[in-house]
This record gives structure tokens, C-alpha cells and sequence, in this order.
């Protein structure tokens, strides 16, 4: 059996009246792309700041690569690599200030693939991150959370409001991750195009529930109608669609 | 809400209901006092300091909480060169003129209702002698807050220009009343030099609010671009750093620590600068000097609000950010970060200061009458003593200014917005209660006397405090595995180690007959900072892991 990256277990979380998670169960095996889908407001983000350690879990379990992500943040986040939606990086450093300073964590950062990949992504490292588009931001941060090569890839909502050449980037970061044995990528998102295209594993989440989780093809083929096969767009609306009827 | 006016009102009072209750609720509670309890023209012989913490403290108080509330001064960044309009309000279906007067208006009534209410209310009968005047100082209040509304949402050219023109402005507006004043202009003089301020304030936001509403920012930056390029010439670390401890303290020096050197390099200049000025005065001498050693601790303290801030452009500007909380170090690693930082920066600032104070000494030819204070000393306590006693005031100067960086890190790492604004308040309200009380105590022999001879006792209890404390936060260490046994360890060492250290040499330096050895050590443990410092990992690790 293959080992499991992630294992969440009856994870709940409330923030005062309203539930954002509720009873979650999540086992991710190594070395798959594993999509997150969900409305906004679904409990996405909530679940990967608890994988991170972001947020403390109130109720149930969670353990990344075995550990604790709240008692042993550095065994843990030492070895992920995270975009987070937010584009939070210090708007005063340099692109070079920013990968010498992200290098000093990691003891597997490459030099030389950090300087492949800012090459790649025509990042100048003379300029300051605040003066970067939001689209070189995002490369920017994709660049620090793959130049150490991490064994699990957590994209939150990478996409968001960039155009298609960052979205193309960002994609490529993900394959090009797995290209190499044994690592693991979760992506969240709501364009489930992008998410069709990489994903192995797909997860759909509502209203703080998982609503479906299973392998894309297995999906796919469940949802088999009349000898056509129906988009992940069709199948979400279908299940998340249910699932906000029946809270309704 | 059918109109523009309708909704930025119900805004004003739907987000800032709780501020506008206690402001309504002092005031009743002004009336019930004046209405229920007073008798018509009862006198209430209140002295200066009650006055001023029943009146003076809250009035004010209000006066910047509807500064900062009317100008929409809470939502932006002060320094920047956009306009502090909030954005959001430019696409509603409503006219510049409309956008700039409501808030205008409905900023004007509310400080005019402030000095009403204080006329009506505060000035008790026992104060009739003074000839308050009843109109002036509401449009005086009104002025000043449509000025500070019109530049506040002005776009400027330049970072910082707001808060520089601004203050000008306002001062100058003050000092044209303060010489009025001076003159005994009468009242309606009074209101002839302050009535076209509102209007013009108006035509000047309305300006302000239609260019920003354009997305019209002048910019002048290009101008300095030259000076800045400087640096790139400057030679650049480009090595990678020793270890993730060395990156986290760059970190953080360059986020605040090079805030306190350049406070402390603007401001001792001046201060020196009367050395020049009062060459031939001991007294102004000894005063300037005692400002400059204060400076940078009191400079410290305003820098330490960004060296707990983890956060400053972000939505959540107390939380941590994903950037900085995903770093796999401990949370004991970017408390340790800060700590280290805050050292250089005090040391940064003392630098200067110790540099630039002999050369004004030598410049100004004041040096002599310091030698002379020096070698008085050495008479009195003798060369050693006289020596030791210099070097623990500066050391003291010194510790108290990285005490000041660091001592509130516990409260702005929580991350948690009302605990940063509950601090605050409790602070000045702790303030407001303690200064009348401190003068009442020296002022009144009886009270000063009970005050010393409890002294140990008041220290003893003040010492179980910190000490209940310091063991509740290292037990909590301890059981979370923050801090490793040998960290632990080694802190109660090096803190223990401090109080003896202190504790002998104020125990050398004081006679035995005046202080009480007890009371010395008693007064070493409370000096050294324990509890608030050690408290800072937990208040981290609760914001960090929410």
C-alpha cells in the first residue's frame, strides 16, 4: 500500500456560528496530483492552512508526511513547497533578495534551478517584488516554493485572476513536479479546466463537506450518461449544486 | 438609504456605533451628574488634575477618534502618495462635491456637538471664573477637521508629503489662533479669522476627491530617482546566508530595525543644537543632555509597534503572514530574530548618539561643564564608584531602549486586533489614572510617606506577580516544547545571573542606611525583564497556529 502524504481525520473547524469544515476525512497517497475543488467560501483554503499548520485543528486529526503540522512545523514545512493565493511576499525586497532569502531554509534549494527557473520566468533580480505585476508575483512565489525541490506541492488557488500565460506557468510547475518520482501535488482552484488538465485525483468540497472524492477518471466514468462522458464542470455543478440544495 | 448623504451616514454610524455610545454615554453621564447631583450653580471645586482626567483626557480623546473617523484615517496608509479616500466609494452614482461635503458636514456637526456638550456639560460652575467662550472653538474644531479631510484626501507627489504639509498646515492654523488669543481677540474677531477655513476646506477636497476619483496621482519620484540608483552601485550581499537564523534577523532589520538609528539621527540634532544655543547655561545643559539619553527609549517605544507587526499591508494587518508563518523554522527562531534585531537597533541608535554627543560637547565648548559635573562626582563617591555609577545609567539607558523594542511583542504577536487595541487603551487609560495619582502621592507629604514606608511591600506583592507569572509562561514552555529544556535552562541562568549582577551593584553604589538591601533586590527583580519577554513565544505560536 502506498504511503499517504496527508491524512486528515474527522477534521472539523468553526469560526464562531459558521462551520468552515465539518467532519473532513482525506487520505492523499504519495505521487498524484490531487485537485481541490470547490465554490468560494467551500472550506478549500481552510483545509490547506490546516495542512500547513496555519490553523489548529479543534476537532479530529491531522498528519503530514506523519507529522503534526502544529507540533512539528519545521519536520513538516521543510518539506512543502506553498503558493499561497494571497501574494503575500515582502513588496520591499528584490527578487534576488527574496530567493537568497528563502534559500537559507532549505537545505535542498538548487542554486541552479532557481536561476533556471527566474530565467524562465523573465523575473529581474533587481526588481523590487511590489513593482511586479501580480501575474510575475505569482511567479515569483512559484519560483521559491519549487527551487528546493519539495516532496509535496501545495497550490492555493494559484490561478486566481491571472491570465492564461502565468496560468500555463503555473501548470508547467505542476508537471513538471511530478515528472520527478515520488512527489505530490495538491492544487485548489475553481477553474476545474485547469484542474481537469493536471489532475489525477479530484475532490470536490462544499459548504465544508466533502462531496465526492475520487480518482478523475473513475469519476468520469461514473458519471458515464447515454455513452458521453460529462465535463468536470457538469459532474460539480451536479454534486455541489445537490449538496447546497440540500443545506437549502 | 435613498441618497449619497443617507448612506455615508448610516456607514459613519453602523461601523463606528461603539465609539459614537461611549462618547454619548460620557456625556450622559456628564448630565446625570450636572442634573441630578448639582444643585443650579453648585460649585464642584475640582482640581487641575481631576479636571483633567475627567474632562481634558476624554474630550481629547474624542476629538482624534473623530479626526481619524470623519477623514477616513483608519482605512489607508497615512504616508502614501494616493489619496486616503477610501477607492470604493468612487464608483458610487454620486458627485466629488457630494463624495467630499457629507463627510464634511456630518464631521462638522459632530465636532461642533464635542465642544457644545463640553461647554454644556464639562466646564463645571467651579470654573465659571474662567470666560469660556461658546462658539469659536466648535468652528475651530470643525476648521481643523476639514483641513485635516481635505489634505488627508489629497493625492500626493511624494511618500510621506501628507503627513509633512499636513501637520504644517494644522500648526499654522493653531498658531494663528494662539496669537489671536494673545492679542484678546474678542469673539466675533475670533470667528471672522476662522469662518472662511470651512468652505475653503471643502473647494480643496472637493479638488482633492474629484483628482483621486481620476486615478490623477502626481509623482515626483523620477526627481529623486538619481539618489536612489546610488545604491545599486553600492556593493550588494549576494552570498547566501549562514543559517535560516541569520536570514530571519536580516529580515527583520530590514523591515524595522533601521527605523530607530534614523528616528534618533533626526531628532538629536536638534536637541544638540541647543548645547549651541545655551553654551553658558548648566541647567539647559543638564536638561539637553538628559533629552538626548531619553530619546531613544522614547523613540523606542513608537517604533515598537512595528517590530510586533508581522503584517503591515496585508488584509489581516495583525495576523501572520503566509510568507513569514510557513518559514520551517521554530517559533522560538523568529521571536529569537526579533529579539536580535531589536539589540542592533538599540545598538544602531546609542552608536550615534554616543558619537555625536562628545563632538557637540567638544563643538560647543559645553564640554568643560560636564568634566566639572564628573569630577563632583568622583569627590563625592569616589573614582571607582563615580565610574561604575555612569556606566550602569548608560547600560540602564541602553537596556531600557531594547526593553522598550521588545517588552509589548507579546501582546502585537497574538495577532489578535482587540488585544493590540485593548492594550492600548488600557495603557492610556492607565496613564490617565496613574500621572494625577503619581502628583497627588508627591505632592501630599502624608500619602508620600505611607507610599515609601509600604515601598517593600508594594514591591513584594509587584515581585510574586511577576514571578507567578514567569513560572505559569515557562510551565506552558515547558509543555509545548517551545523552548528546549537546555534554552530554558540557560534563560534562568542568564536572568538570575542579571538580578545578582544588578542587585551588587546598586547594593556598592547606594548606602545601606538610605535603601534597604531587601528593597534593592526586590527592585533588581522587577528592572530585568521576565515575564512579558517570555510570553512572547506563546502570544506567537497562538497566531501563528490559529
Amino acid at each position: 500500500m502506498t504511503e499517504s502524504v496527508i491524512t486528515i481525520s474527522e477534521l472539523t473547524r468553526r469560526f464562531g456560528a459558521r462551520t468552515a469544515l465539518d467532519s473532513v476525512s482525506l487520505s492523499l497517497p504519495r505521487g498524484a496530483v490531487y485537485g481541490l475543488v470547490g465554490t468560494n467560501g467551500a472550506g478549500k483554503t481552510t483545509l490547506i492552512r490546516h495542512i500547513l499548520g496555519l490553523l489548529r485543528a479543534e476537532s479530529g486529526l491531522v498528519r503530514v508526511f506523519g507529522l503534526d503540522p502544529v507540533a512539528d512545523p519545521v519536520g513538516v514545512l521543510s518539506r512543502i513547497g506553498y503558493l499561497s493565493e494571497e501574494n503575500d511576499l515582502p513588496g520591499w525586497m528584490r527578487v534576488e533578495e527574496l530567493i537568497r532569502y528563502s534559500a537559507a531554509f532549505y537545505p535542498a534549494w538548487d542554486d541552479g534551478y532557481a536561476e533556471e527557473l527566474r530565467r524562465m520566468f523573465a523575473l529581474d533580480p533587481a526588481a523590487k517584488i511590489k513593482s511586479l505585476s501580480k501575474g510575475q508575483k505569482a511567479r515569483a512565489g512559484l519560483l521559491i516554493a519549487l527551487a528546493y525541490r519539495p516532496e509535496l506541492l501545495v497550490l492555493d488557488e494559484p490561478s486566481s485572476g491571472l491570465d492564461p500565460i502565468v496560468r500555463r506557468d503555473i501548470l508547467g510547475a505542476v508537471i513538471r513536479t511530478i515528472a520527478d518520482e515520488g512527489r505530490t501535488v495538491l492544487f485548489s482552484s475553481h477553474l476545474l479546466e485547469e484542474v481537469e488538465q493536471v489532475a489525477d485525483h479530484v475532490t470536490m468540497i462544499s459548504h465544508g463537506r466533502i462531496v465526492l472524492s475520487a480518482p478523475l477518471n473513475e469519476i468520469k466514468e461514473s458519471h458515464r450518461a447515454g455513452g458521453r462522458v460529462p465535463s468536470l464542470d457538469e459532474i460539480f455543478v451536479a454534486h455541489v449544486g445537490a449538496a447546497a440544495a440540500s443545506d437549502g | 438609504m435613498r441618497s449619497p448623504a443617507a448612506a455615508i451616514a448610516w456607514e459613519f454610524r453602523h461601523r463606528h456605533r461603539w465609539g459614537l455610545m461611549a462618547v454619548v454615554g460620557y456625556f450622559l453621564i456628564l448630565a446625570a451628574i450636572r442634573i441630578v447631583f448639582l444643585a443650579p450653580g453648585q460649585r464642584v471645586d475640582l482640581d487641575v488634575q481631576s479636571f483633567a482626567l475627567l474632562v481634558v483626557v476624554p474630550i481629547t480623546s474624542t476629538f482624534v477618534y473623530f479626526l481619524a473617523v470623519f477623514s477616513y484615517g483608519l482605512d489607508g496608509d497615512l504616508a502614501a502618495r494616493q489619496s486616503m479616500y477610501p477607492a470604493r466609494m468612487f464608483t458610487r452614482p454620486a458627485t466629488a462635491g457630494a463624495l467630499a461635503g457629507w463627510p464634511m458636514l456630518y464631521g462638522a456637526v459632530a465636532m461642533a456637538l464635542l465642544w457644545m456638550g463640553t461647554r454644556l456639560l464639562g466646564i463645571w460652575p467651579s470654573d465659571s471664573k474662567y470666560e469660556v467662550p461658546m462658539v469659536w472653538p466648535a468652528l475651530l474644531a470643525a476648521s481643523l477637521l476639514a483641513w485635516t479631510q481635505a489634505l488627508t484626501w489629497m493625492p500626493y507627489p511624494l511618500r510621506g508629503l501628507r503627513v509633512t504639509i499636513t501637520v504644517l498646515w494644522l500648526a499654522a492654523i493653531d498658531a494663528i489662533v494662539m496669537i489671536a488669543l494673545e492679542l484678546k481677540a474678542s469673539e466675533p474677531v475670533m470667528l471672522a479669522i476662522l469662518a472662511p477655513h470651512v468652505p475653503l476646506a471643502y473647494f480643496t477636497a472637493r479638488f482633492a476627491v474629484g483628482r483621486a476619483r481620476r486615478g490623477d496621482v502626481p509623482d515626483w519620484r523620477g526627481v529623486f530617482a538619481p539618489f536612489g540608483s546610488i545604491t545599486n552601485v553600492l556593493p550588494r550581499q549576494r552570498a547566501r546566508f549562514r543559517s535560516p537564523a541569520a536570514a530571519l534577523a536580516w529580515l527583520e532589520w530590514r523591515r524595522y530595525g533601521r527605523s530607530l538609528p534614523a528616528m534618533v539621527a533626526i531628532v538629536i540634532p536638534f536637541e544638540l543644537a541647543l548645547l549651541f544655543l545655551f553654551r553658558s547655561t548648566p541647567v539647559i545643559i543638564f536638561e539637553t543632555l538628559m533629552c538626548v539619553l531619553l530619546t531613544p527609549p522614547f523613540m523606542a517605544a513608537f517604533v515598537a509597534a512595528t517590530v510586533s507587526e508581522s503584517n503591515s499591508h496585508g488584509r489581516d494587518s495583525y495576523g501572520l503572514t503566509p510568507f513569514l508563518a510557513t518559514r520551517p523554522v521554530t517559533s522560538a527562531s523568529l521571536i529569537a530574530a526579533k529579539l536580535k534585531a531589536a539589540m542592533w537597533s538599540t545598538l544602531a541608535a546609542w552608536a550615534l548618539v554616543l558619537v555625536a554627543t562628545p563632538i557637540a560637547l567638544m563643538l560647543s565648548g559645553t564640554s568643560s561643564v560636564v568634566s566639572d559635573w564628573v569630577r563632583q562626582l568622583i569627590e563625592i563617591a569616589g573614582r571607582p564608584r563615580a565610574i561604575t555609577m555612569l556606566l550602569l545609567l548608560l547600560a540602564m539607558f541602553v537596556a531600557s531602549t531594547w526593553k522598550q523594542l521588545v517588552q509589548s511583542l507579546y501582546i502585537g504577536l497574538t495577532g489578535r486586533e482587540w488585544a493590540v487595541k485593548a492594550s492600548v487603551f488600557v495603557a492610556l487609560f492607565f496613564i490617565a489614572i496613574m500621572l494625577p495619582l503619581g502628583h497627588w502621592t508627591v505632592t501630599n507629604r502624608r500619602v508620600l510617606a505611607v507610599v515609601l514606608t509600604s515601598f517593600p511591600w508594594i514591591a513584594a506583592l509587584l515581585v510574586c506577580v511577576k514571578l507567578s507569572a514567569s513560572a505559569w509562561i515557562v510551565a506552558r514552555l515547558y509543555d509545548t516544547r517551545l523552548l528546549s529544556d537546555r534554552a530554558l535552562i540557560l534563560g534562568a541562568v542568564c536572568w538570575t545571573s542579571a538580578v545578582l549582577v544588578l542587585y551588587g551593584l546598586l547594593a556598592w553604589l547606594l548606602p545601606a542606611l538610605l535603601f534597604r538591601r531587601y528593597s534593592l533586590a526586590l527592585v533588581a527583580i522587577l528592572t530585568i525583564p521576565l515575564a512579558r519577554l517570555s510570553a512572547a513565544p506563546l502570544a506567537l505560536v497562538w497566531n501563528r497556529h490559529r
